[in-house]
C-alpha cells in the first residue's frame, strides 16, 4: 500500500491555514505602516505648529534679529511625553541665533506655499523627525529668509504606531481564528454528502442491486454514477446467472419427468429383489433430483422477483392456504394431521403473494422432509408491528446451535434434503424486510416463525 | 556682596563688576565646588559621587540614612552653585565622561536642558513610579522635593500689617512706603543663580501685569540682589534687609527651626513650587548606585526623612506648623509647580534667557542705580 493520503479535511485546513497566515502577515504589515504613518502624520503637525510659533516669535529689535521663543511651541512638542527637541534659529547670514547650532538644516525648500516638509534624520545618534519653517524678513537690518528648524525624537511616534498596529493585529488574530473556525465548520458540513453516500452503501443488503438513489451535491454525482454503473452490471450479470439457473433447473426437469415415467413403467414389470431394491433406490434419487430441480427454480424465481415486482396486498390466509395445498404431497408414506389457525379478521400484509407463498411452501415442506412425525399447524397471527406466519411440528427440530446456518444454502445439516428450503424462505423474508426466527415450545415441538412486517398496522 | 556694589556703584564701576561677574563663574570651577566625604559605614565596596546645587546640611540628613541601608558605599558629595553644576556637567556630558554619579540641581531646567541632550540615565525602579507625573520626565529627570517658593520677614522688624501675603501686596507695599523698604528687599541675582533665574521666568509666565508691578517697584526699591538664598537669609536674620522675596520655603523654614526670628509668608495669589531635580549622567561609572541613591530619595522612608529633617514639605503639600498665608496649597489649587518638562527647554533657551536677564537687569539693577 502507498503512503496514507492526507485527509480532504487536512489538505483544506491546512490550505486555509496557510492563505491566512500569509495574509495576516501581509495585512498585520499594512497595519505597521499605516500606523506609522499616521502617528508620523499626528505628531508632524505637532511638529510643524511648533515650528510655526518659534517663527513667530521672531522679530527685529534695534536692528538685530532676535526672539523669545515661546513656552507654548514647547508645551505643544511636550505633548509626547517622552520625546526630546531639538531646534536652532538661523540668521540669513548662516549664523545660529539660538538653539543646537549642529543640527542639520534639512536641505530642500518646501514649495512656497505648501505646508513644510517633514523628515526624518538622525541627530545626537538618534532618530528625530526634523522640520523646517521659514520666515522672510525685509527690514533695513535684517534681510532675507531665518530658518527655524525643529526636530523631535520619535518615541511616541513608535509607541503609537505601535499601539496601532497592536490593536490591528489584535483584529487580524480575531478575524482569522474566526475564519479558521468558519472554515473547520464549512468543510465539515461540505464533506458530509461522502459520509452519507459511504453510510448508503456499507448498509445495503448484500443482495441488494438496486441503484443507489441518495441525493448528493454535484461533486459527488460522478462518484455516485461509477457506483451504480457497477451496481448495474453486477444486476445484469446476476439476472443472467439467475437466468442460466433457471434455465437449467427447467430443462432438467423435463428429462426427470420422462425419466420417473420410465421408471415407475420399468417398476411394473417382474424383477428379482434385488434388482427391484436398485429400481427404488434410484426412484428415490430422482425424487431427489426432481425436487432440487424444483427449489432451484423457486430460489431463482424468488431471487428474481425479490426488488423487481412491486409489493402489492396479500392475503396472508389464502397465501397459506394455497401454499398448504401445494407443498403437501397427496401421496405420503405416513399420516400428518395438518391444522390451520387463522385470525378472525382478514389479515393484509404488503408483499409480493408468489414469492410469499414460495416461502411458506419450503418451510412446510421442510417440516413435512425432516420433522413432523404426525402433526403439523400452521398458524397466522397478527402482533403490534409484525404479522407472523407460524409452522410447528412435533418433531425433534433444529437444535438451537444450528439455527445461524440453516438459513445458508446447501447447508451441510440437512440429510436428504437440499438444503435450499430454508434459504428461500429467508430470502423471501429479508426481500420484505421480515424475519425468520426458530423457537421450541415445551414439550415438543418445534416452530419456524416468519415474521412479516405489519405495515398498514393492526386495523382497527 | 556683589549686590551691594552694583547698588552703590558708579557706572564705570558697574561695568567692571559686569565683567567680574562674567568671569566670576568660571574662575569658581575648581574652588567653589566643596568636597565632603562620608565615609563607608563598613567595609567600603564602592563609592557614590553626589554632584550637587544644594546645600549639604540639607542633604546630609538623607546621604547618612542612605549609607545605613548602603552601609559599604563611600559617598562623596561635590556643591556647586546651580550654573557651576550645569555648566561642569554640559561640558563633561561633551566629552564624553561623566560628572559624578548623581547630579543634584534645584535648576530643573538646566537638568532638562542636559536631559534633551542625551547627557541622562534613566532608571527604572518602583519607587520611581511614585513620582508625580509633573516631576518626572522620561524616568531620567525626577523632581524628589516639593518646596513652595515664599516670602520671609524679619518677625522683629515688618510689622504685622506690612507683612504681604501676594505677589501684589509686595510689590504696593515697596511702593507706598518707600522710605522703610528702600534698600531692604533681597531677592536673586538671576545673572547668577540658575534658579533665581527659573522662578523669576516662571513669575513672568504667571501674571505679566503682576511681574512687570513687581518688578518695578523692586527697581525702584532698589532691590538687594544675591547669588544665593543663604545669603539673603542671613542679611534678613541680621536686620540689613526686611524682606526675602523668592526664598525656598526649605532652607527658610530650617533657619525658623533653628531659632531664627524669621516669618515666612506662603504667597495666596499664586505659590511656585520647585521639586529639586536629581538624575544620573549618562556615562555615570557607578549608575548602579546612583539608582539606588534616586529611588532612596524617592522612597517612602527617602520622603519620610526629607520632610521631617531636611526640605519639610511633601509632595501632598502637606506643610510643616508655623507657615503664614495660604495652607494647604495643593488642595486650594494654589500651587504653581514648575513641571519637569521639555517646556523647561525654553527656560534655557539662550536667547531667550539673554533677552530676559537683559530686560531684568534694566528694570532691577539699572533702576536702583538711578
Amino acid at each position: 500500500m502507498a503512503h496514507r493520503e492526507p485527509s480532504l479535511f487536512t489538505r483544506l485546513i491546512v490550505l486555509i491555514s496557510l492563505v491566512l497566515m500569509a495574509g495576516a502577515a501581509a495585512l498585520t504589515t499594512a497595519a505597521w505602516y499605516y500606523a506609522r504613518e499616521a502617528a508620523n502624520d499626528a505628531y508632524d503637525r505637532l511638529l510643524v505648529g511648533a515650528a510655526y510659533q518659534m517663527a513667530e516669535a521672531l522679530n527685529v529689535q534695534g536692528g538685530t534679529l532676535t526672539v523669545e521663543l515661546p513656552v507654548s511651541a514647547f508645551e505643544l512638542l511636550a505633548n509626547s511625553e517622552r520625546d526630546r527637541i531639538f531646534y536652532k534659529i538661523v540668521e540669513p547670514g548662516g549664523r545660529t541665533l539660538t538653539g543646537y547650532a549642529d543640527l542639520v538644516t534639512p536641505e530642500n525648500d518646501a514649495p512656497a506655499m505648501g505646508s513644510p516638509d517633514v523628515r526624518d534624520g538622525r541627530f545626537k545618534g538618534v532618530d528625530v523627525r526634523v522640520t523646517k519653517v521659514g520666515r522672510s524678513f525685509s527690514d533695513p537690518s535684517v534681510q532675507g529668509r531665518v530658518d527655524v528648524v525643529v526636530a523631535q525624537t520619535t518615541e511616541a511616534r513608535t509607541a503609537l504606531a505601535r499601539e496601532l498596529t497592536l490593536r490591528a493585529v489584535a483584529l487580524i488574530i480575531v478575524m482569522s481564528a474566526l475564519a479558521l473556525g468558519g472554515a473547520v465548520f464549512a468543510i465539515r458540513y461540505a464533506l458530509r454528502p461522502i459520509g452519507r453516500v459511504g453510510a448508503v452503501l456499507r448498509d445495503r443488503d448484500p443482495h441488494d442491486v438496486t441503484l443507489i438513489t441518495v441525493s448528493t451535491p454535484r461533486e459527488l454525482r460522478p462518484f455516485v454514477s461509477a457506483a451504480n454503473a457497477f451496481i448495474a452490471r453486477l444486476k445484469n450479470r446476476m439476472d443472467l446467472m439467475q437466468q442460466f439457473i433457471a434455465d437449467a433447473a427447467h430443462q432438467i426437469r423435463t428429462p426427470l419427468t420422462a425419466l420417473k415415467a420410465q421408471l415407475q413403467l420399468l417398476s411394473r414389470q417382474p424383477m428379482d429383489p434385488q434388482a427391484l431394491q436398485y429400481l427404488t433406490r434410484v426412484q428415490e434419487r430422482v425424487d431427489q433430483l426432481s425436487h432440487l430441480a424444483g427449489q432451484l427454480l423457486s430460489h431463482a424465481m424468488v431471487n428474481h422477483r425479490a426488488g423487481a415486482v412491486p409489493l402489492e396486498p396479500v392475503d396472508v390466509a389464502e397465501v397459506v392456504r394455497r401454499a398448504i395445498r401445494e407443498a403437501v404431497p397427496e401421496t405420503l408414506d405416513r399420516d400428518v394431521l395438518i391444522s390451520l389457525e387463522l385470525p378472525p379478521v382478514p389479515v393484509t400484509i404488503a408483499g409480493d403473494a408468489i414469492s410469499l407463498k414460495e416461502a411458506v411452501k419450503n418451510v412446510i415442506d421442510n417440516a413435512v422432509r425432516h420433522g413432523a412425525p404426525s402433526q403439523l399447524t400452521l398458524r397466522v397471527c397478527q402482533k403490534l408491528h409484525t404479522v407472523d406466519i407460524e409452522v410447528k411440528d412435533d418433531g425433534p427440530g433444529i437444535p438451537p446451535e444450528l439455527w445461524s446456518q440453516v438459513t445458508e444454502r446447501f447447508s451441510a445439516h440437512s440429510p436428504g434434503g437440499s438444503g435450499l428450503g430454508l434459504s428461500i424462505a429467508a430470502n423471501v423474508l429479508a426481500a420484505c424486510s421480515g424475519s425468520l426466527s426458530f423457537r421450541h415450545e415445551d414439550g415438543n415441538g418445534f416452530v419456524v416463525i416468519m415474521s412479516l412486517p405489519n405495515e398498514t398496522g393492526p386495523k382497527a | 556682596m556683589n549686590g551691594q556694589e552694583i547698588r552703590l556703584c558708579h557706572p564705570m564701576l558697574l561695568c567692571l563688576c559686569l565683567v567680574w561677574a562674567a568671569i566670576q563663574p568660571l574662575a569658581s570651577f575648581a574652588q567653589d565646588s566643596q568636597i565632603s566625604t562620608f565615609p563607608a559605614l563598613q567595609a567600603e565596596q564602592e563609592v557614590l559621587s553626589i554632584h550637587a546645587a544644594t546645600d549639604r546640611p540639607a542633604m546630609e540628613p538623607l546621604i547618612r540614612d542612605f549609607q545605613t541601608l548602603n552601609p559599604n558605599t563611600r559617598v562623596e558629595f561635590v556643591e556647586y552653585v546651580t550654573n557651576d553644576l550645569f555648566a561642569a556637567a554640559s561640558k563633561a556630558c561633551q566629552d564624553g565622561r561623566a560628572l559624578g554619579d548623581v547630579l543634584l540641581s534645584s535648576g530643573v531646567d538646566q537638568l532638562v536642558k542636559l536631559t534633551n541632550d542625551g547627557c541622562a540615565h534613566s532608571v527604572n525602579l518602583p519607587e520611581t513610579e511614585t513620582v508625580p507625573r509633573w516631576a518626572n520626565w522620561r524616568d531620567e529627570v525626577f523632581g524628589f522635593t516639593f518646596e513652595p517658593v515664599v516670602f520671609v520677614y524679619n518677625r522683629a522688624k515688618v510689622p504685622v500689617e506690612d507683612v504681604p501675603t501676594t505677589h501684589l501686596e509686595i510689590a504696593d507695599l515697596l511702593r507706598l512706603k518707600p522710605e522703610t523698604y528702600q534698600g531692604r528687599v533681597g531677592t536673586y541675582d538671576i545673572r547668577q543663580s540658575g534658579i533665581g533665574y527659573l522662578l523669576a521666568f516662571n513669575d513672568s509666565q504667571q501674571t505679566t501685569t503682576t511681574y512687570g508691578r513687581l518688578l518695578e517697584s523692586l527697581g525702584r526699591a532698589q532691590a538687594v540682589v544675591r547669588c544665593c538664598t543663604g545669603e539673603i537669609l542671613d542679611e534678613i536674620e541680621a536686620g540689613r534687609l526686611l524682606i526675602g522675596y523668592n526664598m525656598l520655603a526649605s532652607y527658610a523654614y530650617a533657619r525658623i527651626r533653628a531659632g531664627a526670628n524669621l516669618g515666612l509668608v506662603v504667597p495666596a495669589d499664586y505659590t511656585l513650587v520647585l521639586s529639586r531635580g536629581a538624575m544620573i549622567p549618562a556615562a555615570a561609572s557607578n549608575a548602579t548606585a546612583g539608582a539606588r541613591f534616586i529611588s532612596y530619595l524617592l522612597s517612602n522612608r527617602g520622603q519620610t526623612l526629607a520632610q521631617r529633617e531636611a526640605f519639610f514639605f511633601g509632595f501632598a503639600g502637606e506643610a510643616p506648623a508655623g507657615l503664614e498665608g495660604a495652607a494647604s496649597i495643593v488642595r486650594t489649587g494654589i500651587a504653581r509647580p514648575i513641571a519637569i518638562s521639555p517646556a523647561l527647554l525654553a527656560v534655557q533657551d539662550d536667547e531667550r534667557r539673554r533677552r530676559f536677564i537683559a530686560d531684568w537687569s534694566r528694570s532691577l539693577v539699572d533702576m536702583a542705580k538711578r
